[in-house]
């Protein structure tokens, strides 16, 4: 229980105190290009490697359906 | 009372059916060494950007810098999409018939390492221009990223190397040609991002 209460108010703290949080200066700048920058690579860095997973994913499932209807019409044959 | 057992026993049951590999080890291998340096590229290129978009007025290259030389390099790449494109034909010949392969390979090489010469010739000329890793953060990036790409054709060029001298033993086997292309696809396919991130 005491943790919870510990948890809420660091939550509530941190809550306050957005400004302080965006006010590193190497993170954002006044200039809206650099902020597009941080916005776009930030999305580039985290869908890369998810869609390269899901890629080889797709791949194997639609490789492996292929070998089996091979398989199959092997069978049948 | 007899009690309620297994239809079958153990030793009645179906044998799995074994599937064919999908990919060889080495082409499993090198693919997931490329994802790898696919996120180290992805990486420099973000550190580029950021970089970029916060270069003093919006102007980059930053005052009194050289200027890269873009329609030369634009030569260049299009020399390595065709050793890309070569390496592709020497493929299919491969397939069909290995020997046919040798000539179709050692053009895809002679191509990369005319990319790579190339690369060279244009860094003694910048060298001498004062743009080095320390003049600048746009030198710093130059080097550092077209450094790291020749690093990896050099590398993806010793194994075609490798794989041609193999060829012409007659030792080459289908999984080691796959392997060592899929690599120099790589170098080849991530050189245009990096060129209109670079040089442009």
């Amino acid at each position: 229980m005491r943790h919870i209460w510990v948890a809420a108010i660091a939550l509530l703290l941190l809550a306050l105190f957005p400004d302080a949080a965006q006010a590193c200066p190497v993170c954002f700048d006044s200039s809206d290009e650099n902020r597009r920058a941080f916005i776009l690579t930030t999305a580039f860095l985290t869908l890369l490697p998810l869609g390269m997973v899901a890629g080889a994913g797709l791949w194997v499932r639609r490789r492996v359906r292929q070998i089996d209807e091979e398989a199959a019409g092997s069978d049948r044959s | 009372m007899a009690t309620t057992s297994a239809s079958y026993t153990l030793e009645q049951r179906p044998e799995p059916t074994a599937r064919p590999k999908l990919l060889s080890n080495g082409v499993l291998g090198m693919l997931i060494f490329i994802f790898t340096e696919v996120m180290f590229f992805a990486g420099l290129v973000s550190a580029h950007t950021i970089v970029r978009s916060q270069a003093a007025g919006q102007l980059w290259p930053p005052y009194g810098q050289p200027r890269l030389p873009v329609p030369e390099t634009a030569v260049n790449t299009a020399a390595l999409l065709v050793s890309g494109i070569v390496l592709v034909l020497a493929w299919f010949a491969f397939r069909k018939d290995a020997v046919n392969a040798r000539i179709p390979l050692l053009l895809s090489i002679m191509l990369g390492t005319f990319f790579v010469g190339f690369q060279g010739v244009e860094w003694v000329a910048l060298l001498g221009e004062g743009l080095t890793m320390t003049s600048s953060t746009y030198g710093s990036f130059f080097y550092l990223i077209v450094g790291t790409h020749a690093l990896h054709a050099v590398a993806a060029l010793g194994g075609l190397g490798w794989a041609w001298l193999r060829l012409d033993r007659g030792l080459l086997t289908t999984s080691q040609l796959a392997t060592v292309s899929a690599f120099w696809y790589f170098v080849v396919l991530v050189w245009p991002v990096l060129y209109l991130k670079v040089y442009l």
